[in-house]
């Protein structure tokens, strides 16, 4: 067993992981993922479809309150931003896709200064709630917006089309959302080896001691607010061009607590724990509605629903009291127990 | 001045109902260091069942006050119990989450035993407003003013005096000491859950008797985040003048600004606000070692 990590040369130390089986399995679940839509049926499609997109957003809440431990309960507010703005700037404006997927992860990141600026002097709960004022505010300006957003009528979006060639939602339009998913994972694994996230990470763990170290905490916590709401406002532009269709009660606040808790049941602080976390929730959710599908006519549509929303809350209560480092942790756990078995250690 | 004044007496109104629900978060967070958010779904949750025990035993006000605040009171405990002691030692964030999953699952709860319809809290207390010049209140209103002036004048009274209260302060102080001078903190904290769930119970009843019971109702809990934000997380008086506050303040921005202004003006409040307090208006700012 080897039982050392050696680095020889630089290529070995930039490298993103050393272990063979992590860059084999990676690239055998990007290959599955881009071969899916041709595999499972166009109703499968666009589940794992809103779950890429859902993964993009949850990502960008791990980097806030994973990482940097800033909780946040209004990344309801950012995704709104995001797909209003990629929304209005494509339908309005006539902007290519790519440049209204930008043009949304921009506003949301300047949406998210704005909401960094109170919180340099906010610690907690009280951060958490005001980023909640702030999710309830943007629904409301949005709500009030006249001919700009819609208003409570909504906005209609248009087709997906890259360079001038319309996408079809469970074909081309799948693939820019894995491409986006790639990218995001990308870039947030070699962002949270960085100095970038060696900074965050001081700042959840304590952050007066992370600025008596030299950590600047307004640079960093902003960055963290800017960059946690950028790949939201991402995910909301791809919201946008999936649904064509937006209309602000979908952007209630109960989206930022599905976020947050797919974030714990996969373990915060984790790009691995926030994609499980993603998966097991949306599992869950289908899971349950096939199993009410299978019990047939038996239940109200209504009852089920609830009954759901029961099993959904129970999930989440339970996962915290027994398994606090959610499913990245127990992988852990059980590959430790795999590599070192008999031994507990 | 006619128009102010209606605006305000209702906007006092309104706002007590925030002030009994920004209480009960502040009672819990002071000594626990953890903010309910199934306040909100636990006043729906009393005020339907007051509903059930107003429609079986076919009680007036102040019994099915009475009864419901001890029926709240068994559920505080339960949560507490059942849900909230285990997670002692975890990071607050966690419990926070369990007090989340819960309101979901007593949203679903209550439209699953109780449907989807509104309903009014029927308890022979007349719904006709009572006129005080130009402005309007209903009876209930009125109860709510009386309720809650007895509930501080009490909650006060239990805290300056009582050893009970007293612990509850040196607990909510520092707990380390507390539990050093042979205070059972974890009798406590079950203490606070109950006393927050009393006081959900009775901002359920007044919600319930003023406006309908529908499974929207939660909202209000809502609504009361500004309220205690306002008046400071560990302040329970705060948060009763937070609320009387919030409350004239939505109704001065709907009637003078405009339409929907309602919704969101408590939450622009405490924006402002929490720029210039972090802790709010009566909060004590946490002194952290490194």
């Amino acid at each position: 067993m080897r039982s050392r990590t050696y680095k020889e040369n630089y290529r070995q130390l930039l490298a993103l992981t050393d272990s063979v089986p992590v860059v084999v399995w990676s690239v055998v679940l990007v290959a599955v993922l881009a071969l899916a839509p041709l595999l499972i049926g166009k109703y499968f499609t666009t589940l794992v479809l809103l779950m890429m997109i859902t993964a993009v957003g949850v990502l960008g809440l791990n980097l806030l309150t994973g990482n940097a431990g800033l909780i946040s309960l209004g990344h309801s507010g950012f995704l709104a931003v995001g797909a209003y703005a990629a929304g209005i700037v494509a339908g309005k404006l006539g902007w290519p896709m790519p440049l209204a997927l930008l043009a949304g992860g921009v506003t949301a990141a300047l949406a998210g200064l704005v909401v960094g600026i109170p919180s340099l002097r906010l610690k907690g709960l009280y951060l958490a709630i005001t980023t909640m004022a702030f999710a309830v505010i943007i629904n409301h300006l949005i709500l009030n917006g006249g001919k700009l957003t819609g208003g409570s009528e909504g906005l209609s979006v248009p087709q997906p089309a890259l360079f001038g060639v319309p996408l079809a939602t469970e074909g081309g339009f799948y693939y820019v959302v894995l491409a986006v998913l790639v990218l995001a994972v990308f870039v947030t694994l070699n962002l949270l080896r960085s100095r970038v996230g060696r900074a965050l990470m001081a700042i959840r763990e304590h952050d007066i001691a992370a600025r008596a170290m030299g950590v600047d905490l307004v640079r960093w916590k902003l960055l963290a607010f800017m960059v946690s709401a950028f790949y939201t406002g991402i995910a909301g532009g791809l919201l946008a061009y999936y649904t064509r269709y937006l209309n602000v009660d979908s952007f209630s606040l109960l989206i930022s607590i599905e976020a947050l808790s797919m974030l714990i049941v996969g373990g915060l602080g984790s790009v691995a724990g926030a994609l499980m976390g993603t998966v097991f929730i949306f599992a869950l959710n289908e899971g349950l509605s096939l199993l009410f599908g299978a019990l047939g006519s038996g239940l109200q549509s209504s009852a089920a629903f609830e009954i759901k929303g029961i099993v959904y809350g129970l999930a989440i209560v339970l996962f915290l009291r027994f398994e606090p480092d959610g499913l990245v942790g127990r992988w852990r756990d059980l590959k430790h127990y795999w590599t070192h078995w008999p031994f507990r250690f | 001045m006619d128009f102010f004044l209606q605006l305000l007496v209702s906007g006092i109104a309104a706002g007590l109902v925030y002030g009994f629900i920004g209480m009960g978060f502040a009672m819990i967070y002071r000594a626990t260091g953890v903010v309910n958010f199934a306040q909100g779904e636990l006043m729906m949750l009393v005020a339907y069942i007051a509903f059930t025990l107003a429609a079986t035993f076919k009680l007036g006000f102040w019994p099915l006050l009475f009864a419901t605040v001890v029926v709240s009171v068994l559920i505080g405990l339960v949560i507490e119990v059942l849900l909230i002691r285990p997670m002692l030692g975890q990071p607050v964030f966690a419990t926070v989450m369990v007090t989340i999953g819960l309101a979901v699952i007593i949203r679903s709860v209550v439209v699953l035993l109780w449907g989807a319809d509104p309903m009014p809290l029927a308890t022979g207390l007349s719904r006709d407003p009572i006129r005080f010049g130009p402005a309007g209140v209903y009876p209930a209103q009125l109860y709510a003013l009386g309720i809650m002036a007895a509930v501080v004048a009490g909650l006060w009274a239990f805290f300056r005096y009582s050893r009970v209260g007293i612990a509850m302060r040196a607990t909510a102080n520092l707990q380390t000491v507390a539990l050093l001078m042979g205070i059972d903190v974890k009798r406590i904290f079950a203490l606070s859950w109950a006393l927050s769930a009393m006081l959900a119970a009775i901002a359920g009843v007044l919600v319930g008797v003023i406006y309908d019971l529908e499974p929207g109702m939660w909202l209000v809990g809502l609504r009361s985040f500004p309220a205690v934000i306002l008046g400071g997380l560990d302040s329970v008086f705060g948060a009763a003048l937070g609320g009387v506050l919030i409350g004239v303040v939505e109704n001065m921005s709907e009637g003078y600004i405009g339409r929907g202004m309602k919704e969101i003006a408590g939450f622009v409040l405490i924006l402002v606000v929490l720029m210039v307090r972090p802790y709010g208006l009566f909060g004590r700012p946490d002194i952290e070692r490194v």
